[in-house]
């Protein structure tokens, strides 16, 4: 009985507390502030202006643009705030070594012949990417949010309209990003790897 | 074995298709264009993003401007509330009273009398979009200088002549990049643009610029339901950039 629960509990991939809350605050404020963010696109469109296309109604968060903005700076403590105290974690607990990509994963991609190990490395490859643009858009996100105090930021992207690009690219990157994510998981892990990412 | 296997899995399906159900409950509350709180939200978030804003704004510090080679003539739309009124120039007077000791009533002479202050900023929309504009006319914080405000003055309001009214904390208004501005890119303002006198600064939102203003008050408190045209239909009030 003792070590039929063993080995039971051996097959089941588990995850660190941490890593699921900031895995679900992630997700929920993400889905906050990219409802809000295209409420606030659809008051000026980033292409074309206010003849440009408008996302319908369905995605958007806020009811009119004064809505939208308050969700958006509601939520964006949440998504900064969390990735702020998870990169404290996985920097303190060495997660960052361990559990993210690493020299040894780029050697897999290049050189191994085995499918679940070079999966296994294009799995933690992606998640590991999405780090740097999430940071992206709170960078971009702050340049626009105080373009005076932070003069700079609009000055590396060049110009307004290429910081606010820039922004908003960040939004159709995540959503790639969460449909590759979620595949990858499914291949490289099945349904209990997923599971055990939620619960 | 196996089947136990097999029903753990079941088990599991099961559960990853509540937590797509689930995912989708979220997306519909999400969806629709839905207000969804976004009053509680306000009140609950402005607190914070207030003390913030107010925190980033260094009252003295000047943020960098412009060459006139980035000038972008045809980016400044035009927002109006309600509609554009004409002022004449010759008999028009801006009263700057409340909280001051010496209450004034200036001509447009008077103001261009004033060494005139030019600046090149980027002038930002709340509604994302954003405009290199030359701004010419007179700061604000020495028209203020002159009206002898009292210690005690901590807001100013804007009343224009459309009826768009605003008010502003005081650090902004004194902001040495804060002008009453009666010119636009060399030339002078035009009327669709404010003329004779309207707010232009760096540091606010677009929607903090009246334009057409002719009283500016200093007071203590603001008015608790009559802080700006806007923000009394919901638009954050500190608005600052």
């Amino acid at each position: 009985m003792d070590s039929s629960a063993a080995r039971k509990s051996r097959s089941q991939p588990t995850q660190a507390l941490p890593a699921k809350i900031f895995h679900w605050v992630n997700i929920t404020s993400l889905l906050l502030m990219i409802g809000s963010g295209l409420q606030i696109y659809n008051a000026n469109p980033v292409f074309g202006g206010r003849g440009g296309w408008h996302f319908p109604p369905f995605f958007l968060l806020g009811g009119w643009l004064a809505g939208g903005r308050h969700w958006h700076f509601a939520a964006m403590w949440f998504f900064a705030l969390n990735l702020l105290w998870y990169g404290v974690y996985i920097f303190i607990t060495r997660r960052w070594q361990r559990r993210f990509l690493g020299a040894n994963d780029i050697k897999a991609l290049q050189v191994s012949q085995n499918p679940k190990r070079r999966n296994y490395a294009w799995h933690r490859f992606v998640y590991t990417a999405i780090i740097p643009i999430l940071l992206l858009a709170i960078f971009t996100g702050l340049g626009m949010y105080k373009p005076a105090q932070f003069h700079w930021i609009v000055d590396i992207f060049g110009s307004w309209q290429a910081l606010r690009i820039v922004h908003f690219i960040t939004v159709p990157t995540v959503i790639i990003f969460a449909v590759i994510h979620s595949l990858l998981s499914l291949k490289v892990g099945g349904s209990c790897l997923i599971e055990s990412m939620f619960w | 074995m196996r089947p136990i296997q097999d029903h753990r899995h079941l088990l599991l399906r099961r559960r990853f298709l509540q937590l797509s159900g689930l995912a989708s409950i979220g997306f519909l509350l999400d969806g629709c264009g839905s207000p969804l709180f976004e009053d509680l939200v306000y009140k609950a978030s402005q607190p914070l993003n207030q003390s913030v804003e107010a925190l980033l704004l260094n009252p003295q510090k000047l943020i960098p401007e412009f060459p006139a080679s980035a000038i972008e003539p045809d980016a400044l739309l035009i927002n109006t509330f309600n509609f554009t009124p004409k002022i004449d120039h010759s008999t028009f007077r801006l009263s700057v009273n409340g909280a001051v000791n010496r209450p004034l009533s200036l001509s447009m002479a008077d103001i261009q009398k004033s060494s005139l202050t030019s600046m090149t900023i980027r002038h930002v929309c709340v509604e994302g979009w954003a405009a290199i504009v030359q701004w010419g006319g007179v700061r604000l914080r020495d028209i203020i200088a002159s009206a002898q405000p009292k210690a005690n003055v901590r807001y100013v309001y804007f009343q224009s002549a459309d009826g768009y009214y605003e008010s502003w904390d005081i650090a902004s208004a004194l902001h040495p990049q804060t002008l009453l501005a009666y010119q636009k890119n060399g030339h002078p303002l035009s009327i669709d643009n404010g003329a004779p006198l309207r707010l232009a600064s760096p540091i606010k939102l677009g929607y903090k610029q009246s334009k057409w203003i002719t009283k500016i008050t200093l007071v203590e408190h603001l008015l608790p339901a009559k802080t700006g045209y806007w923000e009394d239909q919901g638009y954050e009030w500190f608005a600052g950039l």
